[in-house]
């Protein structure tokens, strides 16, 4: 019997629900005292398309997947099809053979099957087929143990809005659901136990709401955006919220526009922000040249997805690293934040924002869509540790008339910012080559001098950056670089290699740009060998190392393509080759 | 503060433009304009394009802001929303407002922020040496089109009406008199004014010349079925052959973008970003 330690995967066409009845169940392992995890596969496209919700619950902190799930709830064959061999041995399918039966090698002799007609029962004892992925919520804590006054009381809250009559009709299907294992499955055990603790003082979030409620408290009252997944939530959360604070949200008319108009509020002296992803940002590129010649501070959202061109929107990767550094054309100063945890995707939008305005220039806080559509348990955020630095922002009245210079240059190249309807503060915020002034110049000296002030920012702010954070074992032979969505598989993965007695470091990078080359060159030195995990094709990240680096033997990197995060095993798997072999790496 | 006058509302900035350009015209009125409706410096928000007439924002003496070619109007509106006690206005030429930023052109009217599009229209590119622009008639020659251009002339403030306008006006830079009247009333109504203005490129445009302007075009108040609350009629006005209608041709009152998006009356941007502490507190029971 495995105790509080279970990831189930819910596997279905879009539109069945899958993603509802998972989101319930995550909120009922939380408050049962779990940690819990959720990452979402789901097809592009609204009904229809596989789609699956996987949830991970357990004593310890989980920040990814497992390497195999437990249980597997299949609303259809294909889910089946899909999924049977990701499947750990020992574990149970859930199989809704109300049209569809399984069987060769599909049924797998090493899982426990529950064969259980969901929609029959839904239609026949409920009068309602949509109703059986509640029956599946009654089968589940039946065979698992879900604390049944957690279960009725989310259901209830979950359904309380659509009135008496279907919070009614949900109830009456957990009880059937529970019903028909008592009566056809009373001797065939799961082979795993959940039990409730106390909750405690915890959240349940996803990491798109950790970055807008981020902004929210950082001050940020002005959002335009332009729908795209896996962005979008935050473009809603903030509509949601932003009016309630005074704030306002455009719903622009393209990219252009939202980040064009976003510069336009910041230039006004609103902390201001857009989000995007991909295709998107792509749009966006002229406009932050833009915000780095003006120095207006904005803070960009990129919430990647796999590219190239539209890819696969639903899907995850790493592949615009390159993309954000090197976006635009001429050459500016910007900042690029990768949060690795849904703590961190608050905390460093929060960060964002003053970094933004603090040195006057573009902000990118870069997440994926395995964090940021990912939910999972933490600590209330800590709101008293929020600070708001306006920078160098010029009040009212502080000016006299006909000496203020907008682009004033400055030992750390921050010139003192007057925001429009300050009295004396007029200047031309050019985007043409200007002097301190503003006024539009094509002088020799003063282009060498304005690049100097502008690109020595990044110089000037490297020790307000948010710095690396080193996991593992410090001085281990064995090292890992990654950042970002990886962080969780890593961490995990460092952990059980620890377990193993295979020591391993890891260095999870939060500021991507300007590139911590002190932090990565200590790091890697002295290092048998560092692997470079990162979700793309070409090795952006690796690359960056490299030429921090200089060639190097040790660096090998670890990369996966196929539009899904890592899994633990697929880190501890190479790492243990190398161990095993013997290679120069010494097993304390 | 002490009444100002056009005076003030002038830069030191040497002009980048040709002698005799129509923009000159275009900078004059608008800085009477400013001056009469007793506006100060630092209350206005100048935002222009890319082009010839995107360079008027380095001759205004204000809060002003140069950004990319044909985004303007996104600008702008958003510096509205952010600090609605400003009077914003934006400005640029006929490539960029109606090529390049002809998308953001439709949005931004139809979102009827309270702010001054001011249309400095050539009828070609100035700034990257003459070729046709959306407002060039069919058959002109340029460097791009020696052939004639093939295509046909957008009808910029019909556009503007169609995407539901609240305020469409056209004026010639060298009738200064009625520009300041117009760009006055612009300004004062409370919406989205677009102004067109008529702004000959003496150095490229060798066709649409001061005195081929003066020939064509006509005041649209001395018609006698002249009637700006009418929408059908400003349509008609604006797209029937002939002569070149000049004055405010539709007016009508609607609410703004700021009232739609029931944006606070004290401007964002003074907002106080340290009070909230308990709110947002609140905001995480429903992630409990
Ligand atoms: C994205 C982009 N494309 C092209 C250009 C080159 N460009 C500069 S001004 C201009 C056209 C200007 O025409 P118009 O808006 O009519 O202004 P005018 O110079 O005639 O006043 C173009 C195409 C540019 N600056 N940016
Ligand atoms: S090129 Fe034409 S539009 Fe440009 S400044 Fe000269 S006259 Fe004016």
């Amino acid at each position: 019997m495995i105790l509080n330690s279970l990831e189930m995967m819910f596997g279905g066409q879009a539109g069945d629900g899958s993603l509802t009845t998972g989101d319930l169940i995550a909120g009922v392992f939380k408050r049962m005292g779990l940690e819990v995890y959720t990452y979402k596969d789901f097809p592009s496209r609204i009904r229809g398309g596989h789609t699956n919700y996987v949830i991970r619950a357990s004593e310890q902190r989980n920040y990814g997947m497992a390497d195999a799930v437990d249980s597997l709830v299949a609303f259809d064959l294909e889910a089946v099809q899909a999924h049977i061999d990701e499947m750990r041995p020992g574990g149970f399918v859930v199989f809704d053979n109300t049209s569809e039966t399984v069987d060769g090698a599909l049924r797998r002799s090493d899982v426990t099957w529950y064969d259980i007609p969901l929609a029959k029962i839904a239609k026949e004892e409920l009068g309602l087929e949509l109703v059986r992925n509640t029956i599946s919520l009654g089968v589940l804590a039946a065979l698992v143990g879900m604390d049944a006054g957690i279960v009725r009381a989310d259901v209830t809250a979950v359904y309380q809005r659509k009135g008496e009559k279907v919070v009614d009709l949900n109830l009456r299907a957990i009880a059937a659901g529970e019903a028909y294992v008592r009566e056809h499955y009373a001797g065939v055990p799961s082979g795993y136990a959940l039990r409730a603790k106390p909750d405690g003082d915890r959240l349940i979030m996803m990491g798109n709401d950790a970055i807008a409620y981020g902004a929210l408290v950082a001050g940020c009252r002005f959002m335009a955006g332009y729908p795209i997944t896996p962005a979008t939530d935050i473009l809603e959360w903030m509509s949601k919220q932003l009016p309630k604070f005074g704030g306002v949200v455009v719903q622009a008319e393209d990219e252009l526009a939202a980040i064009t108009m976003t510069l336009g509020a910041a230039f006004t002296g609103v902390r201001a922000m857009t989000a995007t992803s991909g295709p998107g940002q792509a749009l966006m590129t002229e406009a932050i040249g833009l915000a780095g010649v003006l120095e207006i501070p904005v803070v960009v959202v990129e919430c990647a997805r796999t590219g190239p061109s539209t890819g696969m929107p639903t899907k995850t990767e790493q592949s615009n690293l390159n993309h954000l550094i090197y976006s635009g054309h001429g050459e500016i100063p910007r900042v690029i934040l990768a949060p690795g945890t849904i703590e961190e995707s608050f905390t460093l939008t929060t960060a964002a924002f003053n970094l933004a305005d603090r040195w006057q220039l573009p902000v990118f806080v870069l997440t994926e869509q395995a964090l940021c559509q990912s939910k999972a348990t933490l600590a209330p955020f800590d709101l008293d540790a929020v600070e708001i630095d306006r920078g160098e922002l010029i009040a009212d009245g502080e000016l006299t008339f006909g000496e203020y210079k907008r682009f004033a240059f400055t030992a750390d190249g921050v010139s003192p910012r007057a925001i429009p309807g300050v009295y004396g503060g007029m200047h031309l915020a050019a985007g043409s080559e200007h002097n301190d002034a503003g006024v539009i110049t094509e002088n020799a000296a003063n282009r060498a001098r304005m690049m100097e002030k502008r690109m020595g920012k990044l110089e000037a702010m490297r020790d307000e950056l948010p710095r690396a954070i080193l996991h593992g074992v410090a001085d281990a032979d064995i090292a890992i670089v990654g950042y970002g969505a990886n962080t969780g598989p890593i961490r995990e993965a460092v952990d059980r290699l620890a377990a193993e007695k295979i020591p391993v470091r890891f260095l999870q990078l939060r500021t991507l740009w300007p590139f911590p080359e002190d932090d990565v060159r200590v790091f890697v030195h002295g290092a048998h060998h560092v692997f470079v995990v990162e979700n793309n094709f070409t090795g952006q990240l690796e690359r960056l190392i490299r030429a921090v680096t200089g060639p190097i033997d040790a660096l090998r990197g670890l990369r996966k393509y196929d539009g899904r995060p890592f899994h633990p095993i697929e880190i501890i798997a190479p790492i243990r080759g190398i161990a095993a072999v013997g290679e120069s790496v010494e097993v304390r | 503060m002490a009444m100002l006058t056009a005076k003030d509302f002038a830069t030191a900035t040497p002009s980048w433009w040709c002698p005799g350009c129509g923009d000159y015209g275009v900078l004059s009125a608008l800085k009477s304009a400013l001056a009469e409706l007793g506006k100060q410096p630092h209350e206005v928000a100048f935002v222009s394009g890319i082009g010839c007439s995107g360079k008027i924002s380095g001759y205004l003496h204000s809060y002003a802001f140069h950004g990319v070619h044909g985004r303007a109007l996104p600008v702008a509106t958003a510096v509205k929303l952010a600090n609605r006690d400003l009077t914003v206005i934006a400005a640029g030429g006929d490539g960029d407002g109606y090529a390049i930023g002809a998308g953001h052109f439709v949005h931004a009217v139809r979102r009827n922020p309270d702010i001054t599009y001011i249309v400095m229209d050539n009828q070609t590119y100035g700034l990257t040496k003459g070729q046709a622009s959306p407002t060039s008639a069919t058959g002109y020659v340029a460097s791009v089109s020696p052939e004639g251009n093939p295509d046909n002339p957008i009808n910029g403030l019909a556009l503007g009406l169609a995407a539901g306008a609240t305020f469409v006006a056209r004026g010639f830079s060298a009738q200064p008199k009625q520009l300041v009247q117009i760009i006055r009333a612009a300004i004062e109504h409370r919406g989205c004014s677009i102004v067109e203005v008529m702004s000959p490129c003496v150095t490229y445009n060798k066709i649409n010349t001061y005195a081929w302007f003066k020939e064509h075009i006509e005041d649209a108040a001395l018609r006698d079925d002249h009637r700006p609350s009418e929408r059908t009629a400003a349509f008609d006005a604006l797209t029937r052959e002939g002569k070149i209608p000049l004055g405010i041709i539709y007016q009508e009152e609607r609410p703004t973008l700021e009232e739609r998006t029931h944006l606070p009356q004290v401007p964002i941007a003074k907002h106080d970003l340290h009070g909230d502490r308990g709110r947002y507190a609140a905001l995480l029971e429903h992630y409990r």
